[in-house]
């Protein structure tokens, strides 16, 4: 029995100072905790914590009916008090790393979101593999003691007949543990002196673990509050697109460096590759050929194949044009839609279309164009007529 | 049984006052819980069958047949008032009419009410029904309905109230049951959320515009739309899974403390929960963050709910496996538990950046209407209808072949649902390296499309069970006959009652005060709204203006609505939220200011189609022309509905003035006396793109409604895009 303690303390002693050295840990590094790895993290270990409570409370139930001739059980209340301790401490230390970051300021926050440190992830790790570890024997200790205290009373008095298949250890029982379920013979105890229309009511206790859950739930909403109104070290809506927009683009910048992908409109050159004019006239006959019919001869948007360009015929011009769009005349920009590779592949097909004979032409538009002289970009172009006149009418 | 002896009307009564009270003698009127049973079972077929041609639809642009009244934006508004305010609106009113007189040892207060009531209710139904196919619609989900339905629907409210509140303060028993409670905090509180939600200014017979504007309008709208769910989906529904699932099951409820908790906890925080349908919208981040903290709050009342249901049922397993009635309540109960639970989960600001605008949410809310909604409402009525008619079920096995079919509809309807939410929202976020969108719009429709039809088969063969039940309850009706007038006797309430000692309980004092149950029920749903509701009204810094963003011009104004009339908004939304896949789509996101005329806002919840926030000026007039005839010339494979007709019909151009003087009183700043030239103004506009049109070879009436529409969607979150100095229009 006294073996049994010691380790229970041990246990306790443990679980009471590892959190503490994990917020030591955490502490030079505050702003880690925006990691959504170390929330994550951080919220596994809260709810083992809350399992290792849950158990603990168990035990000591268990503990008391077992050891019924020691007077005073001074070692389980021990476990469930360091319990305690540790349960606050770990939430604690949630809350100090918050406040923390209020200090550290929120210009922070718009930099890329925050790694976790290799040695922080660890001891998060750590913390949780020793959680796990306490609660399974925790819960061991539980399932050995339920069986001692089951098979006592059969042994002291043999009067006690309920001793079936229900007496045995099952998941039924710690479920009825963790309802605090009252066994339906005595449901008499508790049922109330009214009936509406042949209903009774009993009045069980609320089950502990739907009451702790409701507490968590309440905790989470004042620190989530907390978090982003008060000390503002969760992002905002609009800074965690600010986050991505960085990231994206860093991203984007890191992989065109190295690719065929970068080229622009000044360093765009005509593929001729049959490969590169098949993929162009891909996306054409499935996104362009809308606007433009599928042989390019024009539709709502002009025709493609004539001499005459609204905006400019070089490989450059064509290839502004799909980049950026002239929304005003009804071309969007195409530049989120496809890479600056599949981009040069469309005007390049676009510019094998020229002269070929479509089906129904479209009468030209636009001024004629000659290959060699490159054409400064059209400002006449920008014409936002229709728009600003509607809007005028109203006063 | 001693025990029974002793106490009357559930108060120990000595033995000398028990011979001063004469029993008296009264008879339940069943025959309004059978109406409201058929209306239940009729509507609930008509409703889902709404729902089946809308799904059908989605895969099937034929189905839509071409005309405005059938099509997909019509049918959806049909389908969902139907379900909500028709089968499961008649299922609360059987249940409340059946039980509280029961709990209340009385007859309902007014048969001639209870009349009133049920007729009331049909003429809503059948008139909101019509003018929805009619194209009249506020153009907000839940609340389509236009201002003189509003209006019947809140005195019928108010006689279902005075009938319901009449029976309760003529009972025979001293304290209310906690099935009452929720009663009463659903009335109170439906009566609240409606008048506020449906302030309108009409302009028309049957047409109107929202009070509120922009972010104003989406927050009232979804205080509102999420307490629908609470209070009429949910709360009546809690009542009736109180009185009938332990009569059913022949036991005691569980825990008297936990319903007082949970269903005090369950109304107060409730009503906070709106704003998480506004997650990352233009809709202030303090609004936001309340509805995410109070949705999580909400997990714990709601499963208090779930597990005094099913903890009643400990000790009578052995009866769920025989019973049907037993068997629809625990999946219903079980259901209500998994959408109570992903409910705030989806609340959770980087789930519901996935989930929101998908089909992951039409896969919840089925999750809680087919199984929680249906099959509390079957097993009521497997209950009820042998109960009334004094005979047995006529086929317990057709009920239980009801029960599987029930249920394996579901699960058909909703995993597809919830695949091809989650696939198309990774797709719409998918970028490929090089940092351009991996897939068009149109590509992540198709590619679920396969998906929609197999939540059709599941619809359909959810559908095939209520027919069978219909047949079932047909089956059992002519077997018995309607005890219309059912004898009861009790004690009437004395003065001289004695106060047992486990009536010392603190919360028995309101229980036997209904009025005060009442008052104390609306201080808990008001306090949220309020606290949400004021701030974003009075405090200028949460809507920010914009000095580009100028009122809608006539012709603008008919188009959008024209917009709001097609249901437009079903599939479109008109929000682009700070994502960077958003971004990159749509556009710059959408700001609060750009929203301040719109009456109503149409922000959407639901993304069949792409956004249109920002599709102004995207496409030209003849893209969107011929689009309206026929979607897929301009996108091959597109699901949208063709609108052909639109392309012939005449705008109402006599009513541009009625519908400017309306805006001008909610607000809008139109100069004074502009409602008498609004028309010159309007066809101007007009010949314009009339003119726009004839470059692209398209001949057009200038005063087809598609001018209207085209007129408005070019306008859509242009005003933004103009900077500073070409602010000054005037």
């Amino acid at each position: 029995m006294s073996m049994k303690n010691k380790s229970i303390k041990l246990i306790a002693f443990f679980a009471a100072v590892l959190p503490l050295g994990a917020l030591a840990q955490d502490g030079p590094k505050m702003n880690e905790a925006k990691s959504p790895q170390a929330i994550a993290l951080c919220i596994i270990a809260a709810l083992l914590a809350l399992a290792i409570y849950v158990a603990a409370k168990m035990l000591v139930q268990q503990a008391k009916a077992n050891l019924k001739k020691i007077k005073k059980s001074t070692a389980t209340k021990l476990v469930s008090a360091l319990l305690f301790v540790f349960l606050s401490s770990s939430l604690f230390a949630q809350d100090a790393v918050v406040t923390d970051d209020a200090a550290a300021g929120k210009t922070e926050i718009v930099k890329a979101a925050i790694p976790l440190s290799s040695t922080s992830f660890y001891v998060l790790v750590s913390v949780i593999g020793v959680e796990i570890i306490i609660l399974i024997s925790i819960i061991g200790q539980v399932k050995s003691l339920m069986k001692a205290n089951e098979e006592a009373p059969v042994a002291e008095n043999a009067i006690a007949v309920e001793t079936t298949e229900e007496q045995l250890f099952s998941i039924k029982k710690i479920w009825g543990k963790l309802n605090s379920f009252k066994p339906i013979q005595e449901e008499a105890d508790i049922e109330m002196s009214h009936d509406y229309d042949g209903i009774r009511e009993l009045d069980n206790r609320l089950p502990p673990w739907w009451l702790y859950g409701f507490y968590i739930c309440i905790i989470f909403a004042v620190v989530y509050l907390w978090r982003f109104h008060v000390s503002h070290t969760g992002p905002s809506s609009v800074q965690e697109l600010e986050i991505a927009m960085h990231q994206a683009e860093e991203q984007r910048a890191g992989f065109l460096a190295k690719s065929k992908n970068n080229v622009d409109e000044n360093t765009v050159t005509q593929l001729t590759e049959a490969s590169d004019i098949d993929a162009g006239k891909k996306v054409f006959t499935s996104m362009c050929a809308a606007c433009h019919a599928a042989d390019g001869g024009g539709g709502v948007g002009p025709n493609l194949t004539d001499d005459y360009w609204l905006h400019g015929g070089s490989i450059k011009d064509i290839f502004k044009t799909i980049t950026y769009g002239w929304p005003d005349k009804g071309m969007k920009s195409w530049k989120d839609d496809y890479s600056p590779l599949q981009i040069q592949q469309i005007a390049s097909y676009v510019m094998s279309l020229h002269g070929t004979k479509p089906a129904t032409p479209k009468e030209p538009q636009g001024d004629l164009y000659k290959e060699a002289g490159a054409t400064a970009a059209d400002s006449s172009a920008v014409k936002d007529s229709a728009l600003k006149t509607t809007t005028a009418l109203v006063k | 049984m001693l025990k029974q002896k002793d106490t009357i009307g559930g108060i120990t009564v000595p033995d000398e006052v028990q011979e001063k009270l004469a029993v008296e003698r009264f008879y339940y009127d069943n025959k309004i819980v059978k109406m409201f049973a058929y209306a239940t079972i009729l509507w609930g077929a008509i409703g889902m069958l709404a729902g089946l041609l809308a799904a059908i639809q989605l895969y099937l642009p034929g189905a839509n047949f071409d005309t405005a009244e059938t099509t997909f934006g019509r049918v959806r508004p049909v389908h969902t008032n139907a379900v909500v305010f028709a089968f499961v609106g008649n299922g609360i009113f059987m249940g409340v009419y059946y039980s509280l007189q029961r709990l209340c040892k009385a007859r309902m207060f007014s048969d001639k009410l209870s009349k009133v009531h049920f007729w009331g209710w049909q003429l809503i139904i059948v008139t909101g029904a019509v003018t929805l196919l009619a194209g009249y619609t506020t153009g907000k989900e839940y609340a389509e309905l236009e201002w003189p339905i509003d209006i019947l629907i809140t005195i019928v409210w108010v006689i279902f109230g005075i009938n319901m509140f009449g029976t309760i303060l003529k009972r025979r028993e001293s304290h209310l049951y906690v099935a009452i409670w929720f009663y009463i905090a659903t009335w109170v509180t439906v009566a609240m959320l409606h008048i506020v939600n449906s302030f309108e200014i009409p302009f028309s017979a049957f047409k109107s515009y929202s009070w509120y504007a922009g972010v104003q309008d989406a927050l009232v709208q979804w205080w509102y739309g999420h307490n629908a769910v609470a209070f009429f989906l949910t709360t009546p529904y809690l009542g009736l899974m109180y009185y009938f699932l332990p009569k059913a099951a022949n036991r005691p409820v569980y825990s008297y403390r936990l319903s007082i908790i949970h269903f005090w906890a369950l109304i107060f925080i409730y009503i906070w929960a709106g704003p998480h349908h506004l997650l990352y919208t233009a809709l202030p981040d303090w609004a936001q963050s309340l509805g995410v903290v109070f949705s999580v709050m909400l997990i714990a009342p709601s499963w208090g709910g779930m597990l005094n249901g099913l903890f009643t049922l400990r000790g009578a397993w052995d009866k769920v496996r025989e019973d049907p009635v037993l068997k629809f309540m625990v999946v219903a109960v079980t259901c209500y538990g998994m959408a109570t639970f992903e409910g705030p989960m989806l609340s959770l600001k980087s789930v519901n950046a996935i989930s929101h605008f998908t089909d992951w949410t039409i896969a919840h809310v089925h999750v809680g209407a087919l199984g929680w909604n249906g099959f509390l409402t079957f097993g009521v009525l497997y209950w009820i209808i042998p109960k009334i008619f004094n005979t047995n079920l006529y086929s317990k096995k057709l009920a239980n072949t009801h029960f599987w079919i029930g249920t394996i509809g579901i699960v058909l309807y909703v995993v597809p649902m919830y695949w091809a939410g989650f696939t198309q929202a990774t797709m719409w976020k998918s970028f490929t390296e090089e940092g351009s969108l991996t897939y068009q719009f149109l590509e992540t429709v198709t590619n679920i499309e396969s998906m929609y039809v197999l939540r059709s088969i599941g619809g359909t063969v959810f559908l095939t069970g209520v027919f069978l039940m219909a047949y079932n309850l047909f089956k059992t009706v002519k077997s018995g006959s309607l005890v219309a007038n059912e004898a009861a006797e009790a004690a009437p309430l004395s003065t001289h009652q004695v106060i047992a000692h486990s009536d010392k309980h603190w919360h028995r004092w309101i229980e036997k005060r209904p009025v005060q149950m009442l008052v104390f029920s609306l201080i808990a749903v008001a306090i949220g709204g309020i606290l949400e509701i004021v701030p974003t009204f009075l405090i200028k810094s949460n809507v920010p203006t914009i000095a580009s963003v100028k009122p809608y011009t006539p012709l603008e104004l008919q188009g959008r609505d024209i917009y709001v009339a097609n249901g437009c908004y079903t599939c479109h939304s008109q929000m682009i939220r700070p994502f960077r896949d958003e971004v990159a789509r749509y556009g710059e996101y959408s700001k609060a200011g750009e929203f301040v005329y719109d009456h109503p806002f149409q922000w959407g919840s639901k993304r069949t189609g792409p956004d249109l926030a920002r599709v102004g000026g995207k496409y030209p007039d003849s893209w969107h022309y011929n689009h309206m005839m026929d979607p897929r010339i301009m996108s091959p494979g597109s699901i949208m509905p063709a609108y052909a007709w639109m392309l012939d019909k005449q705008l109402d151009t006599a009513s541009t003035g009625a519908r400017i003087r309306a805006m001008q009183k909610l607000g809008v700043p139109y100069a004074e006396g502009y409602d008498k030239i609004a028309n010159q103004d309007l066809m101007k506009q007009a010949n314009e793109i009339k003119n726009n049109l004839k470059k692209d070879k398209i001949e057009t009436s200038s005063t087809a409604e598609i001018v209207a529409l085209i007129a408005y969607l070019q306008r859509l979150g242009v005003d933004i895009k103009k900077s500073g100095d070409a602010a000054p229009l005037q």
